[in-house]
């Protein structure tokens, strides 16, 4: 039953919601999103340079969004956070690590980079 | 508008228009009158029968984990059924249209068959996702959500109103689905889509748009109730519940939810950029400006994958409760078995791209891919092996409920061993979407749909309190059976034969007999589904004889068996104290299967709420408004959605208390309506000294603290 004997305001992740630090979570990751879309629409940098920047923001957004959105840490009070957060890790290494490999082996067959051509990426 | 709209749109109705309902084909107009008059005949009879108080009160508001797994198994029910009926109108088609020439029906506005290319392409796309997950995962969450708390001794799910919004958002997706039979148009692009097909610019129709929002739906009701199986593992454990001793369904229900949990994102993400595709104008999927089509292929696959191991758990699960029990043994390997669960669950991440091969990734990627395809093989082996070592020297029952286990293994076999050779690329660059691949799925969602009806024929009377009919349910197995031999070994040979997927028009003469085979499986089956209604109708009719106690089937095992049958709505008068894994058969063992509590203490229940079923209608309208651009409906549905969830948290659920007294007077009630000497019990002695607690002493809500076993004892 969802109702506990305890209060429920006593739980440790109300306890850690904080309007300050949702309004924070949405803010950074907003912003982030908003630089990424601005460096892409106006191709500011090199294709390279702006996939690992671009790649950067994500990254920065995600952790943002862990830690002030869902409030997952490595501290002891939630020990089940912790669980979820070591399980993320291979899964994210798992699904990002192998889809870039293959990518970068199909790009290697499909899409060889003739001089002069646009590029796909 | 942000993409140019091929068509009308008007900011009251959208895209929506009479010219959309399809009242011209012969085949849906009827339908359509038939469904509409069957609807009004269902709401006369329940209003002259003055139960829609009754239906209000007792299901659609119903927070109650039995109830709403009935419900989600009535869902999937029927909605095998309406697959059903795709799947006979494909085979009847490929059966009318062999060959050369000009066959078709003019009537219908086809060449070939009776079918229009355009019509048999919607068909196959809404069986595939129909019976994948509106059938098959709504079947399994359904058990699941019926036997999980039970086998761990729980009053409820940890979450009982997140449990009836997964269910109602689920019934919303279902609803989303059959009017986009009356409605518009759905998707052709076969259940998983193409990029770019299903482009605006491809697919301009909104058909494409249904298919989004029906899977956002199911995603959406998936992933909640796949948070609610975990955490009700993990907190409402009974006292004595160690994690050794969890049964193997409940640990299969934690490796499949594991899976659920964290692949469903991936595909409600996928969707949600098809979404911005279409909705928005961006270009993640196409093939200019920078989109990638194969981006949508591989995140789709990095759910598809785990999906499928999502729905096969539980089947194994269900098998690893029905063996023992009609072995008269305990599970053989119990902690392999487990392993082997978890084994699954881990590699069914790093294989998604055997879904692929044929993209043209090379020879490393594809290697490591086919490896790790086919090291699923060895904890499926071992699973295997198990089962088999639980029977062998087994004192074993055919009962109607085993043999559908053992058939599922049959098909268990078939599948696995096709798989592993569809996960060699050599082979799979031949046979990569010919009907080979979909002949492999099939044998491999067969074996889930046994093991549904195993465990439905199994539980049965643990839910309703009475067994259903053994002969009928024999009889339903081996039409049923003859029915998938008689369908999927053809396909087989098609498949070898070049037989590629999804052909409305099968060109070559030479494939005819082999298609005629299969019309007479698909009649055969038929027949079963008839068995099927009739072993219901004749289970009913003679309910009176086939009563039930606790321990329905005299050798049950686990710890549901024994609360009373029907399960009353509190589950356990009071919480059991468990001893063993097998905790039903380690108390007749031991001569405890009569004991009642002795005392009573009061408990705690949840309320029922109408929240749950509100906001599942209004995911509904969500979806539809998205799907016909009715911005205004879409934006009032969602803002009425997010004020009824603040409504519902700052009210919260108080729930209610039943006291001591009720809860003796309701237990005994409940015994006595049970029927207890049905059959001789084996009862053995064995067990000498020390104290054994067969209820937990102090209350009657074990809390939220997991409690440790307590003086209780292991046993070997
Ligand atoms: C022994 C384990 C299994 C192996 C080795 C295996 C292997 C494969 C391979 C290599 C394919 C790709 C074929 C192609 O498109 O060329 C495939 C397709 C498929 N498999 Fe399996 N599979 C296994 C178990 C399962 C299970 C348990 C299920 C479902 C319950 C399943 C459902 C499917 C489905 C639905 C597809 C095709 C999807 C589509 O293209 O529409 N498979 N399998
Ligand atoms: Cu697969």
């Amino acid at each position: 039953m969802s109702h506990g004997h305890s209060n429920p305001l006593q739980h440790p992740e109300v306890q850690m919601a904080s309007r300050s630090s949702y309004l924070a979570g949405f803010v950074i990751a907003s912003l982030l999103m908003l630089a990424a879309t601005i460096l892409v629409s106006g191709q500011v940098l090199p294709p390279f340079a702006l996939l690992l920047t671009i790649m950067g923001c994500a990254g920065l957004a995600a952790i943002a969004q862990i830690y002030f959105l869902l409030h997952i840490d490595i501290s002891e009070h939630n020990i089940w956070n912790t669980v979820a957060l070591v399980m993320f890790i291979p899964l994210f290494v798992i699904t990002i690590g192998l889809t870039w490999w293959m990518f970068s082996q199909l790009y290697l067959r499909t899409m060889p980079m003739i001089p002069g051509m646009p590029g796909m990426h | 508008m942000l993409v140019n709209l091929p068509g009308p749109w008007s900011p009251l109705l959208g895209r929506l228009a009479l010219s959309e309902i399809p009242y011209t084909n012969p085949i849906l107009a009827p339908l359509f009158v038939i469904i509409v008059l069957a609807g009004i005949a269902l709401v006369v009879g329940i209003t002259y029968y003055g139960k829609w108080g009754y239906l209000w009160k007792e299901w659609f508001t119903t927070v109650d984990h039995k109830k709403l797994g009935i419900m989600y198994i009535i869902l999937g029910l029927i909605m095998l059924f309406r697959g059903f009926i795709d799947g006979l109108m494909m085979r009847t088609q490929q059966m009318l249209a062999v060959g050369s020439g000009h066959n078709g029906m003019p009537l219908m506005g086809a060449i070939h068959g009776y079918l229009a290319p355009f019509h048999f392409g919607q068909i196959y796309s809404a069986h595939g996702l129909i019976m994948i997950l509106l059938a098959a995962t709504p079947l399994l969450v359904g058990i699941m959500n019926i036997i999980v708390p039970l086998q761990i001794g729980a009053r409820d799910m940890a979450y009982p109103y997140l449990n009836a919004l997964g269910l109602w958002i689920t019934a919303a997706a279902v609803f989303l689905i059959m009017i986009s039979l009356f409605v518009g148009d759905f998707s052709h692009n076969g259940w998983f889509g193409y990029a770019p097909i299903f482009e605006l610019a491809y697919s301009p129709g909104v058909g494409v748009d249904y298919w989004i929002w029906t899977l956002e739906l199911v995603a959406l009701g998936t992933t909640l109730g796949s948070i609610n199986f975990l955490a009700t593992v993990v907190k409402m454990r009974a006292p004595g519940v160690t994690w050794t001793r969890l049964p193997v369904f409940t640990w299969t229900a934690v490796s499949a939810n594991i899976i659920a949990l964290t692949s469903f994102p991936c595909l409600q993400v996928a969707l949600a950029l098809v979404g911005a595709d279409r909705y928005l104008g961006t270009h993640f999927f196409t093939a200019g400006f920078g989109g990638n089509l194969m981006l949508y292929t591989n995140l789709f696959w990095l759910w598809g994958h785990p999906e499928v191991y999502f729905v096969i758990l539980p089947a194994f699960g269900m098998i690893s409760e029905v063996i023992p029990t009609f072995s008269e043994k305990p599970i053989f390997g119990y902690i392999t078995m487990v392993l082997a669960s978890f084994a699954i669950a881990g590699v069914s991440w790093i294989v998604w791209l055997h879904h692929f091969f044929t993209m043209g990734m090379g020879p490393y990627v594809s290697t490591e891919f086919s490896v790790a395809t086919m090291l699923v093989g060895i904890p499926t082996g071992v699973k295997v092996f198990n089962w088999t070592f639980t029977m062998y020297r087994g004192r074993l029952t055919f009962s109607s409920a085993m043999i559908w286990s053992i058939g599922a293994l049959f098909l268990l076999l078939i599948g696995g061993l096709t798989g592993m050779m569809l996960s060699i690329p050599a082979i799979n660059y031949m046979v990569h979407n010919s009907v080979f691949v979909v002949a492999h799925f099939h044998m491999m969602l067969l074996c889930i749909v046994y093991a549904v009806f195993s465990a439905i024929i199994f539980w049965f009377p643990k839910v309703f309190g009475f067994k259903l009919n053994e002969a009928w349910g024999k009889i339903m197995f081996w039409l049923f059976s003859a029915g998938t031999f008689l369908v999927f070994f053809p396909m087989f040979m098609l498949g070898f034969m070049g037989e590629t997927r999804r052909l409305d028009w099968p060109f070559n003469l030479q494939w005819a007999p082999w298609f005629d085979i299969q019309e007479v499986g698909i009649a055969v089956y038929v027949l079963s589904v008839l068995a099927f209604l009739w072993l219901i109708y004749v289970s009913i009719r003679d309910r009176a004889e086939n009563r039930v106690g606790a321990d329905a089937w005299g050798t049950s095992r686990s710890l549901e068996w024994i609360t009373d049958s029907p399960v009353p709505f509190y589950n356990f008068a009071m919480v059991p104290h468990v001893n063993h894994r097998d905790e039903a058969a380690w108390r007749r063992e031991h001569g405890f299967s009569d004991k009642r509590p002795e005392k009573f203490a009061a408990i705690h229940m949840p309320n029922n709420t109408p929240v749950a079923i509100v906001i599942g209608a209004l995911t509904f309208v969500i979806g539809f408004g998205l799907t016909w651009r009715i911005w205004w409906l879409t934006v009032a549905a969602l803002v009425l959605t997010v004020l009824v969830m603040i409504y519902r948290s700052g009210k919260g659920d108080p729930g209610y208390i039943i006291t001591a007294e009720e809860m003796e007077k309701m237990d005994r009630e409940s015994r006595q309506k049970m029927d207890d000497g049905h059959a001789p019990l084996p009862k053995g002695g064995g067990y000498t000294g020390g104290t054994v607690t067969a209820y937990s002493a102090e209350v009657g809500d074990p809390g939220s603290q997991s409690t440790p076993p307590g003086n209780s004892r292991p046993l070997s």
